[in-house]
């Protein structure tokens, strides 16, 4: 007979005996945890895609200087995706004699095509969303233009040659987002409008925009196409490059879901590696018997291997129909968990799910099946004969090394997967060798205590190899749980942080120099916070190195924006705490007044500056060179005013300044922003109350999302510290058997085996709770750049929980055993 | 019950479910043992033996009947308080001995003594190995022994608490003629010293007339005194 029919023929057996359902479910609840989390992460991954793409107000934007070609909109249309235009320019609006700059945006019908707009009938009263675009002949403003042209809704302007009826007050525009205080005021009219106010002529700088929405994989697709097609000029933008206000939340979110899922792979490799040893731990009298009869080693060996693979495959099957099951319940539990619907799962979860199976059942199991063949076949009459060899090191090796494969095949972030790997390899050495230690301590220890301590001490001690295996998997279980935990508060309170509920949702631009004392008196009047008043000086980059700068030199879309507008230099003497310094140094007290720069770095990287470059600026009719100093970072979801060029407090005395500040007002006490307006009516007041909102509820909506695959690893890392608890539970069967036939009582018992639970709990629980502080530092302060501070109660707390959860675990498995009769369990032994 | 009698059980039934439905392993089985006597329960393999001696024991719920065990009838109590009728009064020795494989030789003997909350566990464990031979193996594991010298430790714990009652179930079944023969004499001698009573089940007749008396068990009956 063949191998693999033998492994069937066996592998059926052993199912009627009962023997397959353990290690079956061990590895069926380990895949579908990996499953379940990896298609949820992966779905809510491009749900949240899907919520940057609100801020694009489309999937993807193709950005050109000309108008969308013919064969884009044909490959658009081929493909089933939605589209719609823009176009933005930026022309005067003229009302009565007034007359101001505006960014004209011309858009077609079926624009936004993801997100929406919020537009009000007039300034300061209240908004609502909008369906649609301006209707022919109307235009909708900010409250801004209307303010500065000294008007009021339903009345007309002049924009090239049309006139046009001012219909709304726009309040939210979905892909205005990151510069709202940097540009000129919006006026918005319908694209078909556009033609009859003669302002695009052939060469006209304009940006034409081709919004593009639909399938996650048709996108993809066209994107493709695009980037083989795309000439100088046309920039494709997605929502992984889009605002950077909210593109922080975005990526930190995606690094925690991935985080998550390598957690549940570690989790899962721990749980299938338990039950691979306890599998090959039932199979020696099988291999003993079959020895007797005759089987060659080799023989052994296949079928083993055969059985493993067929269990392998079976496990994870069920498993990945578990999880895709548990993932979309979870769907249906908690609706309107992200705008939308969540796109479909994908087949990748079930792959890695099978092939995780597979690949680490045989790499765990492989070890101990080899050493397997060596059971004496003797063992069929002594039993005591060919314990199961407690090779760990050999055993742990090969574990790792599958679980490192494992975990960096389903990483998207190497440095994530390499923290999380590192880790756990320092974890592994320390838990064992801790395990190691106490395990002989205590033994020594043994005659010192009560009989139900020594009972459970005994046990823990008897069984080193396997105690010293089962630790090692609790502590790792505790680590990756406990580092999901730390690493997600610390995001939250980064976020709480970075919001808090008075967020500045106000900005006061074009103040006066001469104003600042009266303004400052205002604010303290209205009981108002401190202003911080920032200057502006308008200046327009003509040079870099002595190098003339135009637009069309740039090919980045950011840098020709750059160059087209006039920039706004401000000062400060020393840093902000929403800025951080990445390169160069800020100016000392004598440099004061010396040529410097401080750029932005995004800024710095758009026009390919580095450091000592020489930027000629036009400041009114004067001209001044600066050197870039030092280059900086700056958290613009702060909501306070920042600035991509800084210069020293000293250098533009004299210039002509502005001042710029925020505030935060309750929305219901909108009025006292009107009265200060009337009292100033120079400045101009921006509310980006709307916008502040629609990314809070982005980062709500992410924080909703993580706390529900926190909560979902945690849960899977609960059933696999039962089930490596589980594994021991066939000798304990016995030992309580043979206690109670002795007389002793439920509370005796019980002492005993919470004994052995906690030292196992406080042990896994110490190092577990350390390792996962030291990786949540690594992952915090290094990969997602949030503020980590390692606290001595995190530990504790640690060490409690994995007691407690040990022991809860412990007991509720063994709560069973009191329900058998001793008898039976006597007799079947 | 009259005063002597330590055990007693009354009309035991035992079914157990099985795929072809219930079967009835015990079948309203009715007897009474005296204290200080010595019982044999014998019949072929399957009669039922070890079932009756279980739930005499109060190892095992019968599903109907009851076993009134020292005084106390155990359909009365629950497990908790089966295990304090038990606890120092009532001792086993198993077929395949059950002796816990994480404990040592005098570990094992101690158990039912630290259970009990015996002052001198250590010591009475010690005398208790020394009277079955083993001094020179208090320190041993299970698994170091052989299968007689387990089986004496087995007999060492099962005295070690002075117990009213024995329970035997084929304490010879897993051993060699010679070796069980050794086991049995020194079960009797052992029984002889402390006046317990025993209740041994065997399916080897020359064991069963060494008692005072013998029950006969057959397809879950009882069939009465076979000698």
């Amino acid at each position: 007979m063949n191998s693999l029919s033998l492994a069937w023929r066996l592998l059926l057996r052993q199912r009627r005996a009962g023997d397959l359902k353990v290690v079956i479910a061990a590895l069926a609840v380990a895949i579908a945890a990996l499953v379940s989390v990896m298609s949820f992460a992966d779905r809510l991954q491009r749900a949240l895609k899907f919520q940057g793409s609100e801020l694009l107000a489309a999937d993807l934007v193709v950005r050109s200087p000309y108008p969308p070609k013919f064969e884009w909109l044909a490959e658009i249309s081929r493909l089933g995706l939605k589209s719609a235009r823009t176009v933005s320019f930026r022309s005067v609006v003229i009302h009565g004699e007034y007359s101001q700059l505006a960014e004209v945006k011309a858009v077609a019908e079926g624009y936004p095509l993801r997100g929406g707009l919020r537009v009000a009938a007039d300034v300061n009263v209240e908004d609502a969303s909008v369906v649609g675009i301006p209707p022919m002949g109307t235009v909708w403003v900010d409250g801004q233009l209307l303010t500065l042209l000294n008007m009021t809704t339903g009345g007309r302007v002049n924009l090239g040659s049309r006139q046009f009826l001012t219909d709304k007050v726009i309040t939210l525009e979905p892909d205005r987002g990151g510069t709202v205080f940097a540009i000129a005021p919006r006026l918005m009219l319908n694209l078909a409008d556009l033609p009859s106010t003669e302002l695009i002529q052939p060469g006209s700088l304009a940006s034409h925009r081709l919004l593009v929405a639909g399938d996650v994989g048709l996108i993809g697709v066209f994107r493709d196409w695009m980037q083989d097609r795309k000439e100088a000029g046309v920039v494709l933008q997605d929502a992984g490059n889009a605002q950077p206000r909210f593109r922080a939340a975005l990526n930190k979110g995606e690094q925690f879901l991935g985080l998550a899922t390598l957690v549940t792979v570690l989790l899962s490799g721990v749980a299938i590696a338990r039950a691979a040893r306890n599998y090959a731990q039932r199979h020696l009298d099988t291999v003993a018997l079959m020895r007797c009869v005759g089987a060659t080693q080799r023989k052994i060996l296949e079928v083993l291997i055969t059985q493993l693979l067929i269990l392998g495959t079976v496990g994870s099957a069920i498993g990945c129909a578990l999880g895709y099951v548990a993932q979309q319940a979870f769907v249906y539990l908690i609706p309107g968990l992200v705008a939308g619907d969540l796109p479909w799962p994908s087949l990748t979860p079930a792959m890695v799910g099978v092939s995780a199976g597979v690949v680490t059942i045989v790499g765990f199991a492989a070890p101990i099946i080899i050493r397997l063949r060596g059971v004496p076949p003797l063992r069929v009459l002594r039993r005591e004969l060919g314990t199961l060899p407690n090779h760990v090191a050999a055993v742990y090796i090969t574990a790792m090394l599958t679980l490192a494969a494992l975990v960096f095949w389903v990483a998207r972030d190497v440095t994530l997967a390499a923290y999380v790997l590192g880790g756990s390899l320092i974890a592994v050495v320390l838990l064992s060798a801790l395990s190691y230690l106490l395990i002989r301590l205590i033994n020594h220890m043994r005659g010192g205590v009560t009989v139900t301590w020594r009972f459970g001490i005994a046990a823990l001690a008897r069984r080193a190899g396997s105690s010293i295996g089962q630790i090692v998997a609790i502590g790792i279980g505790v680590m990756a749980i406990l580092l999901l935990t730390l690493v997600r508060s610390d995001l939250l309170q980064a976020w709480r942080a970075n919001l808090p509920p008075d967020t500045p949702n106000h900005f006061l631009i074009n103040i006066q120099p001469g104003q600042l004392a009266d303004i400052e008196k205002y604010f303290r009047e209205q009981r108002w916070r401190r202003p911080h008043l920032r200057p502006i000086v308008r200046a327009r980059l003509m040079a870099i190195n002595d190098r003339p700068v135009r637009p069309q030199d740039f090919a980045d879309a950011f840098a020709q924006r750059v160059v087209q507008r006039a920039a706004n230099l401000s000062w400060m003497e020393t840093l902000q705490d929403d800025n951080e310094l990445v390169a160069g140094e800020w100016w000392r007290d004598q440099e004061r007044a010396s040529p410097l720069v401080s750029v932005e770095k995004q800024y710095a990287e758009a026009l390919g500056l580095s450091l000592g470059d020489k930027l000629k600026y036009r400041i009114a009719d004067q001209e001044i060179t600066v050197a870039v100093s030092n280059l900086r970072t700056v958290a613009w979801d702060s909501f306070r005013p920042n600035f991509f060029l800084l210069v020293p407090p000293a250098l533009l005395n004299g210039y002509p300044a502005s001042y710029i500040t925020s505030l935060y007002v309750p929305r219901s006490r909108a009025h006292q922003i009107n009265a200060l307006i009337k009292k100033f009516p120079n400045v101009t007041n921006i509310d980006v109350d709307a916008l502040l909102r629609q990314v809070r509820r982005l980062v709500d909506r992410i924080n909703a999302v993580l706390e529900y695959i926190f909560l979902f690893t945690v849960l899977a890392g609960i059933v696999v510290l039962y089930a490596a608890i589980q594994t021991t539970q066939g000798e304990r069967r016995q030992e309580v058997a043979i206690l109670r036939t002795l007389g002793a009582t439920r509370r005796q018992l019980s002492i005993g085996m919470v004994s052995e639970f906690v030292v196992m709990g406080v042990l896994a629980g110490a190092v577990g709770a350390l390792a996962a502080m030291l990786i949540g530092y690594g992952i915090s302060a290094q990969l997602l750049d949030i503020p980590y501070r390692l606290q001595f109660r995190t530990w504790l707390v640690g060490v409690g929980a994995a007691v407690t959860i040990v022991t809860g675990a412990g007991i509720l498995g063994t709560y069973r055993l009191w329900r058998t009769s001793p008898w039976q369990i006597l007799r079947n032994h | 019950m009259t005063p002597d009698v330590i055990v007693q059980a009354e009309a035991l039934t035992k079914q157990v479910s099985s795929p072809e439905g219930a079967l009835t392993i015990l079948d309203g089985v009715s007897m009474s043992v005296r204290s200080a006597e010595t019982l044999a329960v014998v019949g072929v393999s399957g009669s039922g033996k070890s079932t009756l001696l279980g739930l005499l024991a109060g190892l095992d719920e019968p599903t109907a009947g009851r076993v009134i065990l020292n005084g106390t009838d155990l359909s009365q109590v629950d497990e908790d308080e089966r295990a304090r009728v038990r606890a120092g009064r009532v001792g086993f020795v198993f077929q395949n001995f059950q002796l816990l494989p994480s404990l040592t030789a005098i570990e094992n003997v101690m158990l039912p003594l630290e259970l009990t909350g015996h002052a001198r566990a250590e010591q009475q464990a010690r005398s208790g190995l020394g009277r079955v031979g083993l001094a020179d193996r208090v320190a041993h594991y299970p698994a170091q022994l052989s299968g007689g010298e387990q089986q004496r430790v087995a007999i060492a714990r099962a005295f070690a608490t002075n117990p009213r009652i024995l329970f035997a179930d084929e304490p010879t079944g897993n051993l060699d003629e010679k070796t069980g023969g050794r086991i049995i004499d020194l079960l009797f001698d052992l029984n002889r010293e402390h006046g317990t009573t025993l209740i041994l089940v065997t399916h080897d007749r020359a064991i069963g007339i060494r008692c005072d008396r013998r029950l006969e068990l057959s397809a879950g009956r009882l069939l009465g005194e076979p000698i």
